[in-house]
């Protein structure tokens, strides 16, 4: 009953020492949608990017319809109707979205745009005109339009790199609905990439995982398998990510009061009356899609954004006025969202970089001593099993894992008071996010306040013990985490309180 | 096709700035050679004729220092603003106006005849040298102007404000129509150690130790590295990065006006459209091929003041100085494209994004 249109034998694939795919083999069912699942660095993106001819395998061969492909490049794998919507998006910020939608030269609606742009803005409920520049569009419009440009480049075989990721919770389950639509309807073969459980359960009707470059599991129908199953697969264990909660919480040890803050570039109020506190022994969860005001919030508490109004108190001393260094010395850390440019610099050696927390301290001075801060780096590396190879090396050279232990190591390892955490596991393999929400308990347990930004769900119910939603520079909602479940804190995210 | 990756490679050699100065040598010595060759000279004769009247002896080798003095100490000031990632192109408008300085409180004030007023004078020209980058400083903190434009054409300025001061207000006319400024007193010139070595490279060398440590040792140095691996770091660090780079350019500025008056005191003793032979510029030479390392500034900067110095000299063999130009030229160039090689790595690829 299934026809195969498309089918990878053999496929192997290296960049430089690893391998990223190795004799990988992959079918897809036609106007199925198909789940590939796999942890980072699995190697799905790598294997979509050889499916739509931008990558080229070292071995292994590609048939479509039956018929062997000997190279596939990007122009040829348009013309037999492969079409990939990346991770960062591919389209162009200052044209309408009707000249996004048919610039490529494979674009069959060019007649009767108007008539198509209505049937799919109506699959995927896109209210935005087709005259409307890309770049007033909000994310997740972006994600739709990326999508209806490969339908209007009449692609039948469509690749979808983590489409979700961007996606609030409403978002995703719009997405859902169309996708379905488009498989059903037009017989769309759809591919995927995702490491959310849920979205495959609820997407697909056939999973593929990948798990260190091997193709672990080959079409598995959707109705048959478990989480538990998928889980093992991916990991090769199943790990239990409940964290204890009988932490005991303490005195206030941060509170924000009143802040109200505008962004300088466009006067529109980013933060508008935000009040909150953080015990000690207690993580505050800040849910909320990127962008509305948490950046600014934290940059505020830690002193890196001197111009609003309002209060903020450590450890009951108003330290509103006072500058980074000063919240420093309170013991007050913050592990910023962007590691490499904020928290670390790049092109200054790990050795530097290091210190960028204390260097002012008579620990490692008064003279700078290189033996000092060598031996400051060492403790950080053995206690924070970070993996670097030379102090003098520039940062940049180092894993992502590893810059974040290196961030989180230097602003951890004098047990603060105050931890602001922003995104701190963005990106990252699930080891090294194991690892670095084994950090975060830790100083919880050992009586820190921990205020947690992140639009990871996942790790904020699983490290929260409270979760406050901003929306638009508003805390719209509290939620104890004993009380609060995906569903409601997503929909706070998107707006909708009731 | 098969194509080639570039990557930075993740360990570089700590010597690798001094081996790929020695590849850079030998290239610049190799392609003098040539030239010499093809203008019918033997290369190994003329070569062992400049060093023996460059460190041949305590005055030919004394000379060579007190060429080197102005190339070190312009270097430094190079240096210590390129921690920031900032580029001083101005060293040689910072070297006059370090003299100007100088020679405007020299002619203003009656200055009193012992050792600290030579001290004060030369304080001057360091504060000459700071005010002549203090525009583009002023730019670059405020508006972000690009400094290697504004310095660079600082240079124009200042030479033509020279020009001005030598042929107008300052002009000696004793000077036999020559345009220069009246000659400074015997009373303020910089004493010799020995030889013809002028004091002038003692405080050379002192510069040096103290950039060193500046750059390598101190707080200050450290917040300059910050400030220019990433703006935004030295602001999550607390670090007050556009002051810090504002007071470092104007370090750097101080050190070019100080090769300026310290110039002026013990070479030409007058303001004069001479004071500085393009040392700003060899500075930067000097600088680029020493990775920004004060030691290397100090050491290459010596060879260039012997080479210069042996460059001059050969001229009575009816060879053009300006061998000892395309020998520096070509050093740096030699020593940029190998400390390529040292610090990325080259590898192919097989079809490849």
């Amino acid at each position: 009953m299934n026809q195969i249109i498309l089918e990878a034998k053999n496929i192997s694939k290296s960049f430089g020492k690893t391998q990223a795919l190795k004799n990988v083999d992959f079918y897809l069912n036609k106007a199925q949608i198909h789940g590939l699942l796999g942890e980072n660095g699995a190697g799905k993106s790598s294997l979509m990017n050889i499916l739509s001819g931008i990558y080229q395998p070292e071995g292994g061969s590609i048939y479509i319809e039956g018929e062997k492909v000997k190279k596939l490049n990007p122009d040829l794998a348009a013309r037999f109707g492969i079409g990939m919507v990346h991770q960062e998006f591919r389209l162009i910020n200052n044209f309408s979205i009707k000249d996004n939608l048919t610039l490529s030269k494979s674009n069959i609606y060019k007649a009767n745009f108007e008539e198509a742009f209505e049937k799919y803005s109506e699959i995927f409920s896109l209210s935005a005109k087709s005259s409307i520049l890309i770049n007033e569009l909000s994310v997740g419009e972006k994600q739709k339009i990326e999508i209806i440009k490969l339908i209007f480049n009449d692609n039948n075989i469509m690749l979808l790199d983590e489409p979700t990721a961007v996606l609030t919770p409403q978002e995703t389950n719009q997405l859902k609905i169309s996708l379905k639509k488009l498989s059903s309807e037009d017989d769309k073969t759809i591919v995927l990439i995702t490491h959310k459980l849920k979205e495959i359960q609820e997407f697909t009707e056939s999973i593929f995982v990948l798990k260190d470059g091997v193709m672990v599991a080959k079409d598995l129908k959707t109705q048959n398998v478990t989480n538990n199953d998928l889980v093992t697969l991916m990991m090769g264990e199943i790990k239990i990510s409940k964290i204890r909660k009988d932490n005991l919480k303490g005195t206030n040890k941060l509170e924000v009061k009143n802040i109200f803050f505008e962004n300088s570039h466009s006067n529109v109020p980013t933060l508008e009356n935000i009040s909150l506190t953080v015990q000690s022994g207690e993580v505050l969860g800040i849910a909320g899609v990127s962008g509305n005001g948490q950046v600014e919030l934290a940059n505020i508490i830690s002193g890196i954004e001197r111009d609003y109004k309002g209060k903020v108190i450590v450890n009951g001393k108003n330290i509103s006025n006072q500058g980074v260094r000063a919240r420093k010395n309170l013991n007050l850390s913050y592990i910023p969202e962007n590691r490499l440019g904020v928290g670390l610099a790049p092109g200054v050696s790990i050795i530097d970089n290091s210190a960028v927390k204390d260097y002012f301290k008579s620990r490692l001075g008064p003279h700078l001593s290189r033996n000092k801060m060598l031996d400051y780096l060492d403790l950080l590396i053995k206690q924070f099993s970070i993996k670097a190879p030379d102090p003098k090396a520039e940062v940049s050279t180092l894993s992502g894992g590893n810059m974040q232990k290196l961030l989180m190591g230097r602003e951890l390892i004098s047990n603060p008071e105050v931890i602001i955490a922003a995104q701190p596991t963005r990106g990252l393999d699930i080891s090294a996010v194991e690892a670095l929400h084994e950090l975060i308990i830790k100083q919880r347990d050992n009586g820190a306040a921990v205020m947690l930004v992140s639009e990871d769900l996942d790790e904020l119910f699983k490290l929260s013990d409270r979760i406050i939603v901003l929306y638009e520079g508003q805390i719209v909602k509290e939620f104890q985490i004993d009380e609060a479940d995906i569903e409601s804190v997503g929909l706070a995210m998107a707006g909708s309180v009731e | 096709m098969n194509k080639y990756l570039i990557s930075k490679k993740i360990v570089i050699n700590d010597l690798s700035t001094f081996y790929s100065f020695l590849i850079g040598l030998s290239i610049g010595i190799t392609i003098g050679s040539i030239i010499l060759l093809v203008q019918g000279q033997n290369p190994i004769e003329v070569f062992s004729l400049m060093l023996r009247l460059s460190v041949g002896s305590i005055k030919s080798l004394s000379s060579s220092l007190n060429k080197a003095t102005p190339l070190i100490l312009a270097g430094l000031g190079i240096s210590i603003i390129n921690s920031v990632k900032l580029w001083n192109i101005g060293a040689e408008g910072q070297i006059f106006m370090g003299g100007i300085a100088l020679n405007f409180i020299y002619i203003s004030y009656q200055i009193p005849n012992s050792k600290l007023s030579i001290i004060l004078l030369l304080l001057t020209a360091f504060v000459g040298g700071s005010i002549c980058i203090l525009l583009p400083a002023l730019a670059k903190v405020l508006f972000g102007v690009n400094e290697i434009i504004t310095t660079l054409l600082f240079n124009y300025i200042i030479i033509g404000f020279t020009v001005y001061l030598v042929n107008g207000p300052w002009k000696d006319p004793n000077s036999l129509n020559f345009p220069a400024a009246t000659y400074v007193g015997k009373e303020v010139y910089l004493p010799t150690v020995f030889g013809r070595l002028s004091y002038g490279f003692i405080i050379c060398i002192l510069c040096t130790a103290g950039v060193h440590y500046l750059k390598e040792k101190s707080v200050f140095g450290y917040e300059l590295r910050i400030s220019g691996g990433s703006a935004l770091t030295a602001i999550y660090a607390g670090i007050n990065a556009k002051q810090k780079a504002f007071i470092a350019l104007l370090i750097g500025g101080g050190l070019a006006g100080l090769a300026g008056g310290i110039e002026l005191l013990s070479q030409t003793h007058r303001v004069s459209t001479g004071l500085s032979q393009g040392f700003g510029y060899t500075a930067i030479i000097v600088a680029a091929i020493t990775g920004m390392r004060p030691l290397g500034i100090f050491l290459v900067g010596s060879l260039f003041g012997a080479l210069t110095i042996g460059g001059t000299v050969i001229q009575t063999m009816g060879v053009s100085s300006y061998i000892a130009d395309v020998i520096q030229a070509t050093t740096l160039f030699g020593a940029l494209i190998s400390q390529f090689f040292f610090t990325y790595k080259i590898k192919e690829v097989t079809n490849d994004v």
